[in-house]
């Protein structure tokens, strides 16, 4: 059982005694004896030049002891106020010297200097400088895949395709196919007004594989592979796996941003126009369910809304980009992590929100320079 | 050997260590001295790492027990028993500082959470660890901008912020330079003297081993067991076994 911490001051004219009561350990709470402290002290206006601390015998004592001694230092030093510390146990005695010591000898090795914090510019630049040089690798080493002179192995490029294109299919299913349904439910509320329910089939088709399909497609892939790939390529580098490769003269590009980012290119069109074909699905589950069409009589009224092949390809080509945005955004955001794991945690988010952003705006850009040219 | 008025800190009986179905070490037993610093060696693999997972409270044994004054570490079930953890700190091997918080939130976390310390007192503790073990000015600093020697000392610093009466360090001089891996052993001893600590470190660097141990245990990885026991000094000379004179002088 500990005792509470106790302070005994008393003024004895020549100096003042203290006597330290109680248990001077970390699990006992000092407010109590701190505040019997500046009591004392606001109580005796003017102090000796002396103080005496003593201690009792029995107390038990730690670290948190001589954190008070010196913090009674720091409000002595001011003042000239002197502290007598030689009643105190022996072993305390030794400690502060040791400490004192140690102190004198910290920083001996230091050699920080003066680190100037890049100015904006100097930082822009720098990014714009980084950015541009990823970039421009990873178009030689296309380049260079191109005309087979790659370091890619096909072997690192199958498992990436596998992991984005075959294990990203549950997922896919599943949101596709509620986009599909929630389109149907949301134009059917509508369409009743105009008594024009069977267009359901058209805005549902006309919808997925013009933007819902490649759209969904791009977000789950950013946050599910693109995510997982600035994890995998960052804490490589944490752990000075890339830095290995360099040494043996194997650009990092080649042979971990290359196969992730073709497989997520080819990839990405493919899972789309599976999610088209179910988010088509989900809508004809409403379609027949719900406002009791028959399957025949939807899928006709699909297959007029598609007879331009364009509506489709629109959809894929926008796919294509969305692939390659998550596939650089993710590797490029791996690469260049921090040195800590912190800094791989915002490297993911980033990549996430990063990519996201990329992705609409893209998006954005397509749609406005489709109907420019006079393709919608 | 005073060995006998010497109080026993720690002791260890019948600690049998496995993962799932390999078995690492059979049948230890031994005890660790107040004030002592006690070195595990042996060769790569053989299960130093291990004992320590079990001293500290990492992994169980699958049988046996770990004593201290205050309990048995293991004594509760699946998890270790709390109140003799306290007592403990543990240094690894690469320091393992949290990356996110810079040396000062290091050190001054467990004070956070285990001490009735105020936030001043706390900080105040945190910069005096911090200066044992040479750091002072370095409060602000992230670990990611330290070099390799600063962040083991750093790591010591917070391993001592609760006063711990056993401090368990892994390999404390792996990857250090000569200069840094003599100062870390200064340091060591130094703190064994000043603060009254108890050491078990595991290291297989010889200079470290016969500046710092005053006591040392074996282990093989071979029979799977605890060879010899003793004094490094004593033990390389008239050890017993091949295997530790062989290690000890390098052959």
């Amino acid at each position: 059982m500990l005792n509470p911490k106790v302070i005994r001051c008393t003024n004895l004219g020549e100096y003042v005694e203290c006597i330290l009561e109680g248990d001077w350990v970390l699990s006992v709470d000092s407010s109590e004896a701190l505040s019997q402290w500046h009591e004392f002290c606001q109580v005796e206006q003017t102090l000796p030049k002396l103080v005496v601390l003593k201690m009792n015998p029995e107390s038990k004592w730690d670290s948190s002891l001589l954190i008070f001694i010196f913090s009674l230092e720091d409000q002595f030093k001011t003042q000239g106020v002197r502290i007598d510390l030689s009643n105190l146990p022996q072993k305390v005695l030794n400690l502060l010297e040791f400490a004192e010591r140690r102190k004198a000898k910290s920083g001996d090795d230091l050699n920080l200097g003066q680190t100037d914090l890049p100015s904006w510019w100097d930082g822009s630049v720098q990014w714009i400088n980084r950015v541009s040089t990823f970039w421009g690798k990873w178009l030689v080493a296309l380049y260079q895949f191109l005309t087979g002179r790659s370091f890619m192995r096909l072997r690192d490029f199958m498992v990436a395709c596998k992991s984005c294109g075959a294990s990203a299919l549950p997922i896919i299913t599943l949101i596709a196919f509620l986009t599909g349904l929630t389109l149907a439910f949301v134009g059917s509320v509508q369409l009743e007004k105009f008594n024009a329910t069977i267009y359901v089939a058209d805005l549902v088709s006309l919808a997925m594989v013009r933007e819902m399909g490649p759209l969904m497609v791009a977000i789950v892939m950013a946050g599910r592979t693109g995510a997982s790939f600035a994890a995998e390529l960052g804490s490589m580098k944490l752990r000075e796996e890339v830095d290995s490769l360099r040494t043996f003269g194997i650009p990092a590009i080649d042979f971990l941003v290359l196969p992730r980012t073709l497989a997520l290119f080819l990839m990405t069109p493919l899972l789309t126009m599976y999610a088209d074909l179910v988010g088509i699905l989900g809508g004809l589950t409403v379609g027949t369910q719900v406002m009791d069409f028959s399957s025949l009589h939807y899928y006709e009224q699909t297959e007029t809304a598609l007879t331009h092949m364009w509506e489709i390809y629109s959809g894929l080509i926008k796919s294509l980009a969305f692939g390659l945005i998550i596939g650089l955004v993710g590797c490029y955001k791996g690469l260049h992590t921090g040195n800590d794991s912190a800094a791989l945690g915002r490297s993911v988010t980033s990549s996430v929100v990063v990519s996201i952003t990329f992705i609409v705006v893209c998006d954005a850009l397509f749609e406005i320079a489709f109907s420019f040219l006079g393709y919608r | 050997m005073d060995s006998e008025e010497r109080k026993i800190s720690l002791e260890a009986k019948d600690l049998h260590l496995c993962y799932g179905k390999k078995t690492i070490l059979t049948d230890l037993s031994f005890e660790l001295f107040e004030e002592s610093c006690l070195v595990i060696m042996g060769s790569s693999g053989c299960g130093k790492s291990t004992l320590l997972k079990a001293l500290t409270g990492l992994l169980k044994p699958a049988s046996g027990m770990v004593r201290f004054e205050n309990g048995d570490l293991w004594g509760r079930g699946a998890l270790p028993n709390e109140l003799v953890l306290s007592n403990f700190g543990v240094l690894f091997q690469a320091g393992a500082l949290w990356s996110s918080m810079n040396l000062l939130e290091n050190v001054s976390l467990p004070l956070e959470v285990f001490s009735e310390l105020n936030k001043k007192e706390i900080e105040a503790m945190a910069s005096y660890k911090l200066g044992l073990v040479g750091l002072s000015g370095c409060e602000y600093l992230y670990p990611s901008e330290l070099s390799g020697g600063m962040q083991k000392r750093a790591g010591l610093a917070r391993a001592l912020s609760m006063d711990p009466s056993i401090l368990f360090l892994d390999e404390p001089s792996a990857g250090l330079d000569p200069i840094n891996s003599r100062q870390l052993d200064e340091l060591i001893l130094e703190l064994k003297h000043s603060l009254g600590i108890t050491f078990v470190v595991v290291t297989h660097e010889l200079d470290s081993i016969f500046t710092i141990a005053d006591d040392a245990l074996f282990l093989s990885g071979v029979e799977k067991k605890l060879l010899e026991r003793g004094n490094p000094n004593e033990l390389k000379v008239s050890s017993a076994f091949q295997e530790v004179k062989n290690f000890l002088n390098r052959k």
